[in-house]
C-alpha cells in the first residue's frame, strides 16, 4: 500500500487551516531550506530528485530554475498555475480546498530557489472555495510569518498573491497567463523570449503547476533520493489521477507515478459501471489522445504515454464504456477547444470552426465520406501550424478519435443516424 | 554576424534579424500577413512558416531570430502544405467578394491566394458574417472580409498612439472592434495601407475607380512642411487619391489624414479662368485682358508702391519668378511669411540657414535624447514629425516638455509653462527641466509659428538660440536647434530670399502701407491667410489686389485680378521642407480649365508690363534658382547648415503662446475645399464624438 504524500492531510478535519498543517509537519521544510540552504544548493537538489511539471508538459522543474538569471539587479516573479481547466481534471483545486498551505510553502520554497520576491497564484475564476482557502491560508501565513518580510528572521522578503482567472480555458497556457495577469487579453505570446527569461512585467519569471509546488516541500524534508524512488527514475514521485467518467469509483487517486493504466481504471477505479466493457480511455485531460481499452497496459508516466503517441498531461483519465459514441465524445471535446480558441492564430480559430461544423453533421447522421478525410485533412493542417498547444491538442485528440474508431464514424454515415442515441 | 543556410544556400546576415527577414536578404520571397516591419512581431497568421533544421514542427519565420547555423528550407512539400493549408483556413469565412471589393488588384490575399493557395476550396459549410464597424469618415469597414491579422490594432496602439482598436470575443467569433467612434488620430487613414485585406478601406474613394486604371505620379506633398513623399493617383484630369511613397528620412511609409484624403478639395472651389473686378463685381475675362487690366494699373506708378506676398502652398519656382519680377518693377516690399513670424534678419535676407531649418533632421529625432517643444502642437502643425517624435519615446530615455498651450501628442510631455517667461526661466537654468536638458547628451529645442508669428518673436528666437547653446545643443555631429514650419513654401521662400529687399516692408509693413497709402498695388501668390480686412474694402479704398492661385479662397475674394493657377498635383515644382530637404513636386494632372502652371504665369504677365523675365522653360528657370542659392542644387540632400547669429534680443511679451493650427482638417485652400476635411472637421470639432448611426454611407 503507497502511503499518501500530497493528499496525507487531505482526509484530516479542517487540514485547510494552518494549525492543522503546522500540527502536521507543515512550514518545517520551509524552515529547513531558508536556514540550510543556498537558492543553487536547493536547485540542485530538486534537479536530483527529477520533478517533472506537474501541468502537462512534464519538463523538469530544477532544469527549469535553473533557466533563471542570476543578475541579482532583476526583478523575479514566481507564478503558480492554478488555472485548472483541462477538462477532467481537478487535482489542484483538492490541493487548494483541503491543503492549500502545501502549495503556499512550496511556492516560497520555489520563489527563494529563483530568488523571486513577488509571488502570484492564478486561480481558475469558476475555483470558488479554491479562491477563499488560498485566500484565507494567505492571510494565515503572512500573520505566522510565513511570507512578508524577513521570513523566519532571514533576509528572504516575500509577498505572495491571488489573481482570478474569469473562465478562460487559454489562461492555462503560460504566456496567456501572464498577459491576463497584467490585464491584457488572454492571448499567448511568441516565444523566444521564454518567461524564465522574459516574462511577467519583463522579468524573469518561473510559471509552475500547484501538484509540483506542493512535491516541494517533501523533497526537501525526506530527500531526492527518496522521490526518486518513486515510479520511474526518468519520470518519478507521488502522482495525483484524477478518474471520471465510466467507472464505479470515481475520484482523486493519489499513486506512484508510472502505475499501469490498467491497474489505475480496474482495481483503484473499480471497472467500467456494471455490465459494461471499457471502449477507450483519454489519459490526461480531453486534449491527450485517446486510448483503445486494448491499450491500457501503459505506465502512467510522461514518457511511455509519449511512446504510444498520447500524453500524461494533466493525469486527467476519462474512462468510456461501450454505451459512449465516440462522435459524440469527438465532436464535444473539439466543440470545447472552439469554444476556448483564442482566435489569435489562423489554424485554431477557422480549423477547429470548421471541424465542429463537420462533426455536428456527422452526429447527426448528415455526414458523408469525404468529410472524414477532410477531417483527417484538417487535422493536419491544424497540428504543428497554430501558435500554441491549444490547436496542437485539439487536433490531435481529434485525429486519434478518427484514427481508433473510424468504423464508428462510417457507421453514423451509413446509417444516416447516430447508432447509439 | 551569424550564417544560415536558406534553401542550400548559404547567407550571412547582420544580426538581430528574424529568419523572414534573412530569406528576404537571400532573395527567397516569404508570403505574410500579420508580419509588418514597422509594427511588433504578432506571429499570428501563421502565413510564414518554414522549416527550420531538426526542429519537429514548421515555425513562424517572422517571429524566430536568425541564429547562426540554422538549416531553413522553405521549398519543402511540408512548407508548401502548410501554406496552403493557412490560405485555405484564411479563405474558408472570407467572402470572396472580389469584384465588388476596393482592395480588388491590389490585394494580399488576392496575390498570395494565386501564388501559394489552391484553385479550390472543400468548404462548403455556412460562412460567418461580421458586422460593420463605425471609424469616422475616412474609413470604411467591410467586417467580413478581416482576417484577424491584427496590424490595425498594432499600428493604433504603438505608431498613432491611440488604443481605440482591439479584439473582442474568441475563436470563430473573435472582431476587431473599434470605440464605435472616428479613430481619433491624424494617421488614422494608414491603418488602410496597413490592412492586407479589404477589411478597411478608404471611405472617400469607395467605389470611385480599380487600381489599374490609375495614373501613378511620385510627388511630394504641400499641405505641410513635412515634405512627405506621395504618390498621385489619377484617372483622366481627376486626382482620385493620394498615397504615401517610402522615404526613410521623411515619413517612412505613413502619410497624415490632410495629405491623403484632402484631394478631393482640387476638385472643388476651383479658379479655372482669368477674372476682373468691373464695376465691383468679378467677371471672367480672357488672360489677354487680365495682363492688360494690370499693365495699366502699374503703368507709371512708381515701384515702390507695388508689394507681394506669398502663401503657404508656393512653389520655390513660381515665388523666384515673382521675386524677379518685383526687382524689374522696382519693389523692394515682399514677404514669404503671410503669417507674420519673426524670422531671418530685418536687413538683408533670411540670415544664417540653422536659423530657420529643423537642424535635427526628422530622422535625426530618433537620436536625441530630451526634446523641448516650444509654442507648438507638432501633432497638428506636421503630423509626421510628431510620429517621429512618439517613435522616439518608444525607444525610452526621452524627455519631452512643452511650453505652450497644452495638448495631446500621443506621449507623455512636461507641461512646463504658457509662454515666453518659463522659456526665460528655463534659459536661466532654473526648473526641473533644465536638469533634464543639462544631463541629456544630445537635447533638441523645437520652435513653432506660434512662438515666432507675434511682435515679440524675434526676441524669443534669440532666447531660444542662446537656450540651445546654454544647453549644449549645437556641437560637431548634433544640430538640436529648431523651427518646425507650418508651410511648404516657408524654407523655399526663406531660401531664395522672397523677403523685405533694401528699404522693403515686411508683412505687417505692406498691410500697414495699403492704410497709409504708401503701397497701392499688392500681388498676392497663393497667399490667403492674411487678414484681407487691412488690404481694404476694393481698389479705390485701398489696394489694387492680384490674386494668383488655384482656389477661390479669401485672396480670390477680395481680388480685382485673378490669375488661375495650379496646384501642388499640376505642376514641375520644388518644394523645401522644414529640414531644408529640396524635393521635387511633379505634374499629375492638367490644371482645370484656363489656368496655368504659376512661373510661366508670372512669365507672361512679365512680357506683357514690360519687364520680360529671362526664363523661357523650366530648366532655365531652375538654373537660375541655383545661381540664387545652390542649396537647390541638391535635391534629396540635407547638409548640415552654418551655425550663426539670428533673432534679436528684445523684450519679451508675458502672453502666453497661441496655437498655430487651430483647425487641423482646415489649414489652406484646397483642404478648406474638400467635403472629406469638411466631415472630419465637423466629427472631430465636436467633441470627437461621431457616434455611429447605423447607416452606413
Amino acid at each position: 500500500m503507497f502511503d499518501k504524500v500530497l493528499l496525507k492531510n487531505a482526509e484530516i478535519p479542517n487540514a485547510h487551516g494552518i494549525g492543522a498543517y503546522e500540527a502536521a509537519g507543515g512550514y518545517r521544510a520551509l524552515a529547513t531550506v531558508l536556514h540550510e540552504y543556498s537558492p543553487d544548493e536547493l536547485i540542485q537538489l530538486v534537479k536530483d530528485s527529477n520533478l517533472r511539471g506537474r501541468g502537462g508538459a512534464g519538463f523538469p522543474t530544477g532544469v527549469k530554475w535553473g533557466f533563471v538569471p542570476k543578475d541579482p539587479a532583476l526583478e523575479k516573479y514566481l507564478c503558480c498555475n492554478a488555472d485548472e481547466s483541462e477538462p477532467g481534471t481537478f487535482k489542484d483545486r483538492v490541493i487548494m480546498e483541503k491543503d492549500p498551505h502545501q502549495m503556499i510553502e512550496g511556492m516560497v520554497i520555489g520563489a527563494y530557489a529563483i530568488g523571486a520576491q513577488k509571488a502570484y497564484i492564478y486561480i481558475r475564476g469558476e475555483y470558488v472555495l479554491s479562491i477563499e482557502r488560498t485566500e484565507a491560508a494567505l492571510k494565515e501565513a503572512y500573520r505566522k510569518g510565513y511570507l512578508g518580510e524577513r521570513i523566519l528572521g532571514t533576509d528572504f522578503n516575500l509577498e505572495m498573491f491571488v489573481h482570478c482567472g474569469a473562465g478562460a480555458y487559454i489562461c492555462g497556457e503560460e504566456t496567456a497567463l501572464l498577459e491576463s495577469v497584467e490585464g491584457r487579453r488572454a492571448q499567448p505570446k511568441l516565444k523566444p523570449p521564454f518567461p524564465v527569461v522574459e516574462g511577467l512585467y519583463g522579468c524573469p519569471t518561473v510559471i509552475n503547476n500547484v501538484e509540483t509546488l506542493a512535491c516541494l516541500p517533501h523533497i526537501v524534508q525526506r530527500g531526492a533520493e527518496w522521490f526518486r524512488g518513486i515510479g520511474p527514475e526518468r519520470s518519478p514521485g507521488p502522482k495525483l489521477y484524477c478518474l471520471s467518467g465510466h467507472v464505479r469509483k470515481p475520484g482523486l487517486y493519489e499513486l506512484p507515478m508510472g502505475i499501469s493504466l490498467r491497474e489505475l481504471v480496474e482495481d483503484h477505479g473499480g471497472g467500467p459501471r456494471s455490465g459494461g466493457r471499457i471502449k477507450a480511455v483519454i489519459p490526461g485531460g480531453v486534449s491527450a489522445p485517446m486510448i483503445p481499452e486494448s491499450g491500457l497496459d501503459v505506465a502512467m508516466d510522461f514518457d511511455s504515454l509519449a511512446a504510444i503517441d498520447t500524453m500524461l498531461g494533466s493525469a486527467g483519465v476519462i474512462v468510456l464504456d461501450e454505451t459512449a459514441c465516440v462522435v459524440r465524445v469527438a465532436k464535444r471535446i473539439t466543440e470545447f477547444f472552439n469554444h476556448e480558441s483564442c482566435g489569435k492564430c489562423t489554424p485554431c480559430r477557422e480549423g477547429l470552426d470548421w471541424a465542429v461544423k463537420i462533426l455536428r453533421r456527422l452526429e447527426d447522421g448528415r455526414g458523408k465520406h469525404e468529410d472524414l478525410d477532410q477531417l483527417e485533412r484538417l487535422c493536419g493542417s491544424i497540428f504543428g501550424n497554430s501558435f500554441c498547444a491549444l490547436g496542437d491538442g485539439a487536433a490531435w485528440a481529434l485525429s486519434a478519435a478518427l484514427k481508433h474508431f473510424r468504423d464508428e464514424f462510417v457507421r453514423h454515415i451509413e446509417d444516416g443516424r447516430c447508432p447509439f442515441h | 554576424m551569424p550564417k544560415l543556410t536558406i534553401d542550400g544556400k548559404e547567407i550571412e546576415v547582420p544580426g538581430g534579424l528574424t529568419v523572414l527577414q534573412a530569406c528576404e536578404l537571400a532573395g527567397v520571397e516569404i508570403p505574410r500577413f500579420c508580419y509588418h516591419e514597422r509594427l511588433s512581431v504578432a506571429g499570428n497568421c501563421r502565413m510564414c512558416l518554414v522549416e527550420m533544421g531538426q526542429a519537429p514542427k514548421p515555425i513562424a519565420s517572422c517571429a524566430m531570430p536568425a541564429g547562426d547555423g540554422m538549416v531553413i528550407r522553405t521549398d519543402t512539400p511540408v512548407v508548401k502544405k502548410a501554406r496552403q493549408g493557412v490560405m485555405e483556413f484564411l479563405l474558408i469565412n472570407h467572402p470572396l467578394d472580389c469584384p465588388i471589393c476596393d482592395q480588388g488588384g491590389e490585394c494580399d490575399l488576392q496575390d498570395q491566394a494565386m501564388a501559394f493557395g489552391v484553385d479550390h476550396s472543400r468548404y462548403q459549410e455556412n460562412k460567418r458574417a461580421v458586422p460593420e464597424k463605425y471609424m469616422g469618415p475616412l474609413i470604411k469597414t467591410i467586417m467580413t472580409r478581416c482576417i484577424h491579422c491584427t496590424r490595425c490594432i498594432r499600428f493604433a496602439t504603438e505608431i498613432a498612439g491611440v488604443e481605440e482598436m482591439g479584439a473582442l470575443n474568441r475563436g470563430g467569433h473573435v472582431e476587431i472592434t473599434t470605440l464605435e467612434k472616428a479613430i481619433d488620430s491624424e494617421l488614422s487613414g494608414n491603418l488602410i495601407d496597413v490592412c492586407p485585406v479589404g477589411a478597411l478601406t478608404s471611405r472617400p474613394y469607395a467605389f470611385t475607380a480599380r487600381s489599374w486604371e490609375l495614373r501613378k505620379t511620385n510627388s511630394v506633398d504641400a499641405l505641410d512642411a513635412v515634405g512627405s513623399n506621395i504618390r498621385v493617383d489619377a484617372r483622366g484630369r481627376e486626382v482620385m487619391r493620394v498615397l504615401p511613397r517610402l522615404h526613410e528620412d521623411v515619413n517612412e511609409e505613413w502619410i497624415s489624414d490632410k495629405t491623403r484624403y484632402a484631394c478631393d478639395g482640387l476638385a472643388r472651389q476651383r479658379l479655372d479662368r482669368p477674372y476682373l473686378r468691373k464695376d465691383g463685381r468679378l467677371r471672367p475675362v480672357s488672360w489677354d485682358e487680365a495682363f492688360r487690366a494690370i499693365a495699366a494699373r502699374l503703368d507709371g506708378l512708381d515701384g515702390g508702391k507695388i508689394a507681394a506676398l506669398a502663401g503657404d502652398l508656393c512653389d520655390a519656382e513660381s515665388m523666384l519668378a515673382l521675386k524677379d519680377l518685383m526687382a524689374a518693377l522696382g519693389s523692394p516690399h515682399l514677404d514669404c511669411r503671410q503669417d507674420g513670424a519673426k524670422i531671418g534678419a530685418k536687413i538683408g535676407g533670411a540670415g544664417p540657414r540653422a536659423g530657420y531649418l529643423f537642424n535635427t533632421t526628422i530622422a535625426g529625432i530618433e537620436r536625441a535624447d530630451a526634446a523641448l517643444l516650444v509654442g507648438t502642437n507638432p501633432r497638428h502643425e506636421a503630423t509626421l514629425v510628431n510620429a517621429r517624435l512618439r517613435k522616439r519615446f518608444l525607444m525610452g530615455g526621452f524627455r519631452v516638455g512643452l511650453i505652450g498651450a497644452p495638448c495631446d501628442l500621443s506621449y507623455p510631455v512636461d507641461t512646463l509653462g504658457a509662454g515666453p517667461e518659463t522659456l526665460s526661466e528655463l534659459a536661466a537654468g532654473t526648473g526641473a527641466f533644465a536638469e533634464v536638458l543639462t544631463a541629456a547628451e544630445r537635447p533638441m529645442i523645437v520652435l513653432g509659428m506660434a512662438a515666432l508669428a507675434r511682435p515679440d518673436g524675434a526676441a524669443v528666437l534669440h532666447l531660444a538660440r542662446a537656450l540651445a547653446e546654454k544647453f549644449g545643443m549645437i556641437g560637431e555631429d548634433w544640430n538640436g536647434f529648431n523651427l518646425l514650419h507650418g508651410a511648404a513654401a516657408r524654407v523655399g521662400g526663406l531660401d531664395l530670399g522672397f523677403l523685405p529687399g533694401d528699404g522693403g516692408r515686411d508683412r505687417d509693413g505692406i498691410l500697414d502701407g495699403v492704410h497709409g497709402g504708401d503701397i497701392e498695388v499688392v500681388y498676392l501668390l497663393g497667399a490667403d491667410e492674411i487678414d484681407m480686412a487691412r488690404l481694404g474694402p476694393n481698389a479705390q479704398e485701398g489696394a489694387f489686389v492680384i490674386y494668383q492661385g488655384h482656389h477661390g479662397d479669401a485672396g480670390a475674394h477680395r481680388a480685382d485680378v485673378i490669375l488661375p493657377g495650379a496646384a501642388y498635383t499640376e505642376k514641375n515644382g520644388t518644394y523645401v521642407n522644414t529640414e531644408g530637404r529640396v524635393q521635387l513636386g511633379r505634374l499629375a494632372v492638367s490644371p482645370p480649365g484656363e489656368a496655368r502652371a504659376d512661373w510661366t504665369i508670372l512669365r507672361a504677365l512679365s512680357e506683357v508690363v514690360g519687364q520680360r523675365l529671362p526664363y523661357d522653360d523650366l530648366g532655365a528657370l531652375r538654373q537660375r534658382l541655383v545661381a540664387v542659392n545652390p542649396v537647390f542644387a541638391a535635391v534629396d540632400r540635407v547638409e548640415a547648415a552654418p551655425w550663426g547669429e539670428f533673432g534679436e534680443q528684445g523684450k519679451l511679451d508675458g502672453a502666453p503662446f497661441g496655437v498655430a493650427v487651430e483647425n487641423y482638417y482646415m489649414t489652406d485652400p484646397i483642404s478648406r475645399a474638400s467635403e472629406t476635411m469638411a466631415s472630419c472637421a465637423e466629427v472631430f470639432g465636436s467633441g470627437r464624438a461621431g457616434e455611429a448611426t447605423g447607416t452606413d454611407g
